[in-house]
């Protein structure tokens, strides 16, 4: 049986195609940044000597004015605090787009978001000098979490940013926010919860309300309404932040075409009256919109002729108006109507408004023309703060990341050095403006190369991953469900594996020599490409040599309705992932779809047991219903607490999760041999490791150690299951998804045992209704019953639904850090972060795992099972069956990955699609990964065979 | 697959089919019009429930009324009120099987009991009634558990074909409950409860159809591409 192993190379060969190839896309599509947690900090003018330097000891009396020259004279001192400050009121009107803020008389029939706002226009008519009214340039991902983000903190935010602390939804960076509250100032916040989410307990007095009611226009805007007028009239804030959201709301709803949208826009304009009556002369008002809308919303097939010059041009321009009584600074060009402004000059600008310097990561530029008119000492030591930040932070972001090449970094750092020592040469009034404008150029260049890095994909390394993606895909699908049976041992006997094997360690030797002599800039990226193309030309003459069983087989096969069907279901499951509210209640779906398939095969077996099967599994999944929580877009279930579960299970929960656990255990034991003692002692660890855990009389250290035992009898489970004993691979099977069922409960904590044993249930149902299916024709075991790809399909529903079963959802806000600490806080030790981290993934596809390493049993289970088949046949059998399972998965990632290429520019790209891709990819490869394990097990258990057959 | 040697059942057949195209989209219509379309969830919507089970009543008195002296003779030797009262439990029976399955393919579990009932009821009069009118009990139970064969009759193919594809398209209904498109035909259980009268409507449609195409296919031969077609929808098989 020299085959034996060859099987199992070619498994782990095709993960490591697929795998390589959702990698390749990763890198293309996810865009990340680093977060730094630097702090800008700046020192007050008075501990600076009138020599510029902070501490001096030179000793002598000078004017503020002398003082900030040698400051600003001394181009590598720290940042000095401007010491005039003033009031800022920032009203943030979701999606105001930039064409909701013009006015035209000639317009004779107005769209219903035309001429709504003239409150701007007769403020700009009347006192030009005292109002500006921009473009207000945003970059994509255009949703509002992540403007937010880059209205606080003046950067580019990307979908993943990176730091130390995943769990918390927390800015870790510095902030406008942080800027006022660090030097004694306060803040106000009313309106959209997002802010208090980022930044919480930051604030004077916070009136934040839940923002994802889409469909609610007025309920967070009247809640502000009631408190902002009281609110300007007291005196004790520095920045007052006010967020509506009803013209958003509205948009999503009705689309910006629709008597509503002209209702909330004339509410905002009303609004923005009683404010700017109400407003002191010297308080300064921005109101600003955090991204623009589209032209036409897609669902509700509203017809509408106005042409705003592309979609997401219309997405990305929003409006700024800023107004101040006692008149604003600037002249010229600057102050023209409609100019463009980049988001990200926002907050160094309110930062420098409050005096203080711009947020860490800020990479914008302060816009003058909005401050109040000041000095020209002062302008001029607001501008060095920014070079100084901008540089600063530059440095720093080259020391943590290589993201940016060294050499266009250094490049930038230069200019901005030479910029900072040319500001004591500024004199006159036109040495400033020019200055201003060359500073303004150098920020826009810096500005552009981190753009580059963070918010545009790389289309060519995603199409090669689809490429390669589609190539795996389609050939073994071709081998899986062309080659006949028979055949398979005689395949993989030959010198098929081997060859493949070689080719791409040649392949991969190749690009190393090219990498090393410098004909190539990418390595893995060459790697994964060719060894991908090598092993697609490899399959590809496989099936073109057994082209004549594929067709013979394919002529002569004829699949029953419930096969059809099943395959048809995980075709389905598949594709609607391109749609965001199949992906937002893909639970329901996927247990919708698995019932049918179920209910199915039950008709096809035709009898009553196979009936009671089904019912109990339909009550099963009926059961899991109450884990399965909600996420943030499923805004009742939501709003109604039913969320993020909370860290403290209830005391009918833990007598739950314990009971459930110690039955299956108690049941499962007799089945395994001797194997079942292991498992009766790790199942009553964990069960004791969550009763002395439990509540506050517990002992935590003690429970710790319990875990800790738990774990360890598990790993010597997992040594036992190599036993051999020459009785088939079927208890080992069992004894090893029942160990990692173990491990699961252990990870998934007492609350969430049950739906583990749920899922265990079902599986168990599910196997039993495979076992029973009806083979054509004959009585006898039939293979291609058994190894039908329909199985696997179902196999793959049921343990993608187990995802959602035990509680999880595709969201990063739904993943749970404390299966990472239950057995002790792992950051002590050398190995603490990959400990931590397969903590966390075997608590979110754990259930996968298992299904995974369970797949030979769908073969091998039963009265009738393959077991009884001779060795060679079996482990044909059970091959083909883990490479259609395996298969299955491949196609729902590449789904994923099709539907995340499609919609790389859509509203929720960042909120649903991507964190859908990442998760899906995890289960990949969780299925993967079990599936080879399983594989393995029954590689090695099955008996050598001495006959040949 | 209806056979062309009865023409007295294939008339019937065609016939029943014609009404029950008529019939249903006209209440569907009218009660559209009403405004009352997106309340058939609630209870005070039952009449439309009465009309269907009268409007199926009157059919199967004009499906049955053939073997006059047979039935007949039957009927006189039975006690009419027991069938009735019997027909009455099994159809309770079938209800509650129903209402059972719809929530373990997904519906609320603790509320939204009425909406649920409302279809599940629609459901048993799709289709369990008509065959009970026609059969009696005994033999739509063996029929339901594939105990009687149905040969040749064509009457009961075409029921049985009526009652798969309600439960087809009752199914295929729930697959737009997820969209986000916040109308209010989304609402539980409108999707499925036109589904189901939209698969059993499709399903006459077709019959009729069928039956015009294979009696002209007797002159022009070239049609029988279309009826092997339409042989195709045909959901149940012998």
């Amino acid at each position: 049986m020299k085959e034996k192993w060859n099987f199992i190379l070619y498994l782990v060969w095709f993960a490591y195609l697929i795998l390589s190839a959702v990698l390749m896309f990763g890198h293309g599509f996810l865009l990340s940044r680093k977060t730094l947690s630097d702090v800008t900090e700046c020192v007050p003018i008075d501990n600076f000597g009138c020599d510029g330097h902070e501490n001096s000891t030179v000793k002598g009396y000078c004017n503020e004015e002398e003082k900030i020259r040698r400051i600003v004279a001394v181009p590598g001192g720290p940042l000095a605090c401007v010491p005039k400050q003033s009031k800022v009121v920032f009203l943030l009107v979701d999606a105001l787009r930039y064409d909701f803020t013009e006015y035209d008389e000639s317009i004779v029939k107005p769209l219903p978001y035309q001429n709504r706002l003239p409150v701007m226009r007769e403020m700009l008519d009347r006192w030009p000098d005292r109002t500006r009214l921009y473009r207000f340039m945003a970059d994509p991902p255009t949703t509002t979490l992540q403007r937010v983000k880059a209205l606080a903190t003046g950067s580019l935010p990307t979908f993943i940013d990176a730091s130390s602390n995943f769990a918390a939804m927390e800015l870790q960076e510095d902030n406008i926010i942080d800027q006022v509250t660090k030097n004694g100032g306060r803040a106000v916040l009313l309106g959209d919860d997002t802010w208090s989410r980022l930044l919480p307990k930051r604030w004077l007095r916070s009136h934040a309300m839940y923002s994802f009611h889409t469909w609610d226009l007025d309920t967070v805007d009247n809640e502000v309404d009631a408190k902002i007028y009281d609110e300007l009239r007291k005196d004790d804030w520095n920045l007052l932040v006010a967020h509506y959201l009803g013209v958003d709301h509205a948009g999503h709803r009705y689309g910006p075409n629709h008597p509503e949208m002209t209702r909330k826009l004339d509410e905002t304009n009303a609004r923005l009256k009683k404010v700017i009556s109400m407003l002191p002369p010297d308080v300064l008002l921005f109101v600003v919109g955090d991204h623009g809308m589209t032209e036409n919303d897609s669902h509700e097939w509203t017809n509408s002729n106005g042409d705003h010059g592309g979609e997401s041009k219309a997405e990305r321009t929003a409006a700024f108006f800023a107004y101040r009584g006692a008149g604003l600074a600037g002249t010229g060009v600057d102050v023209m109507i409609g100019k463009e402004v980049q988001q990200t000059d926002l907050a160094p600008t309110i930062s420098a408004a409050l005096g203080r310097p711009p947020p860490a990561p800020s990479l914008g530029h302060l816009l003058l023309p909005v401050l109040p008119e000041a000095s020209k000492s002062h302008t001029l030591l607001h501008i060095t703060n920014n070079l100084k930040q901008i540089t600063q932070y530059m440095i720093r972001y080259g020391e943590e990341s290589q993201q940016v090449s060294l050499d266009r970094l250094t490049h930038l750092i230069n200019a901005t050095r030479e910029q900072l020592h040319k500001a004591a040469s500024v004199e006159t009034d036109d040495d400033l403006n020019n200055y201003a404008a060359d500073v303004r150029a150098l920020v826009d260049n810096v500005r552009t190369v981190f753009r580059e890095v963070w918010v545009e994909f790389d289309s060519l390394s995603m199409l090669r991953a689809l490429l390669l993606l589609l190539l795996a895909i389609f050939f073994n699908w071709l081998i899986t469900e062309g080659i006949p049976m028979e055949r398979l041992p005689n395949v993989f006997a030959s010198t098929f594996v081997p060859t493949g094997l070689v080719s791409m360690a040649v392949c991969i030797g190749v690009c190393y020599t090219a990498f090393y002599f410098k004909f190539l800039e990418d390595l893995e990226h060459a790697i994964i490409l060719s060894t991908g193309l090598i092993s697609a030309s490899i399959t590809c003459v496989l099936i073109i040599m057994h082209w004549d069983g594929i067709a013979q087989r394919w002529y002569e096969g004829r699949s029953q309705f419930y096969e059809r069907f099943a395959r048809a279901a995980l075709a389905a499951s598949a594709a609607v992932l391109v749609s965001n509210s199949y992906i937002i209640e893909e639970g329901s779906t996927l247990a919708f779809l698995c019932m049918t398939v179920l209910g199915l095969m039950a008709w096809n077996i035709g009898n009553a047991t196979a009936l009671l099967y089904w019912i109990a599994c339909g009550v099963a999944f009926a059961a899991t219903r109450s884990y399965r929580g909600c996420r943030e877009e499923q805004g009742d279930c939501w709003t109604a607490g039913a969320g993020v579960p909370t860290g403290q299970s209830s005391r009918p929960a833990l007598v739950l999760g314990m009971g459930t656990v110690a039955a299956v255990v108690a049941i499962c034991r007799r089945h395994v041999g001797w194997r079942g003692y292991c498992t009766v002692v790790a199942g009553l660890l964990a069960c004791s490791h969550w009763a002395t855990g439990y509540g506050s009389l517990g002992s935590p250290s003690r429970a710790k150690l319990l875990a800790r035992g738990a774990w360890l009898v598990l790993a010597v489970m997992l040594a036992l299951l190599w036993k051999r004993e020459g009785r088939g691979a079927t208890l080992p099977l069992m004894a090893g998804g029942l160990m990692l069922f173990v491990a699961n409960t252990l990870v998934l904590g007492v609350s969430y045992a049950p739906a583990a044993v749920l899922a265990l249930v079902l599986a168990c149902l599910a196997l039993n209704l495979v076992a029973r299916l009806k083979s054509e024709g004959s009585t006898k075991f039939s293979l291609a019953t058994r190894c039908n790809s329909s199985v696997a399909c179902m196999w793959a529903l049921l343990a993608s639904y187990a995802f959602y079963g035990t509680g999880h959802h595709a969201t990063l806000g739904h993943v749970r850090w404390a299966p990472a600490f239950h057995a002790g806080d792992p950051n002590y030790l050398d190995i603490g972060p990959p400990i931590t981290a397969s903590l966390v993934s075997l608590e979110l596809f754990g259930t996968i795992l298992a299904f995974g390493a369970a797949v030979p049993l769908l073969a091998l289970w039963g009265q009738n099972g393959a077991a009884r088949v001779g060795p060679r046949t079996q482990l044909a059998a059970v091959f083909s069956l883990c490479l259609k399972f395996m298969l299955c998965f491949a196609i729902r990632v590449f789904a994923c990955a099709i539907s995340a290429t499609i919609h790389c520019r859509h509203l929720m790209i960042w909120g649903v699609f991507t964190p859908k891709l990442l998760f899906e990819a995890g289960a990949c490869a969780a299925a993967l990964l079990g599936t080879v394990f399983g594989a393995t097990l029954v590689a090695w258990h099955l008996p050598t065979q001495h006959r040949s057959s | 697959m209806f056979s062309l040697q009865n023409q007295l059942e294939l008339r019937k057949v065609t016939i029943s089919s014609l009404i029950t195209c008529i019939y249903l989209p006209s209440i569907i219509t009218v009660i559209s019009y009403k405004g009352i379309l997106y309340s058939v969830g609630n209870g005070s919507s039952c009449f439309v429930l009465a009309l269907i089970f009268v409007a199926e009543l009157l059919k199967s008195f004009y499906l049955n009324s053939s073997s006059d002296a047979q039935a007949k003779k039957n009927k006189a030797n039975k006690n009419i009120a027991g069938d009735i009262l019997r027909g009455f439990v099994f159809l309770l029976c079938v209800k509650f099987t129903f209402f059972v399955g719809i929530i373990l393919f997904g519906a609320p579990v603790l509320d939204c009991h009425e909406e649920t009932l409302m279809l599940s009821l629609l459901l048993t009069l799709l289709t369990v009634f008509p065959l009970l009118l026609h059969t009696g009990v005994e033999s739509s139970l063996q029929l339901l558990f594939g105990i009687r064969n149905y040969g040749k009759n064509t009457v009961i193919e075409m029921l049985v074909n009526n009652a798969l594809l309600t439960v087809c398209g009752a199914w295929v209904g729930a697959v737009v409950i997820p969209l986000d498109w916040n109308t209010p035909w989304q609402k539980w259980p409108i999707p499925c409860y036109l589904g189901a009268v939209g698969g059993f409507l499709l399903s006459n449609v077709l019959t009729v159809l069928k039956v015009t195409l294979m009696s002209s296919a007797q002159k022009y031969p070239i049609l029988n591409i279309f009826v092997q077609i339409l042989n195709g929808f045909q959901v149940s098989k012998q």
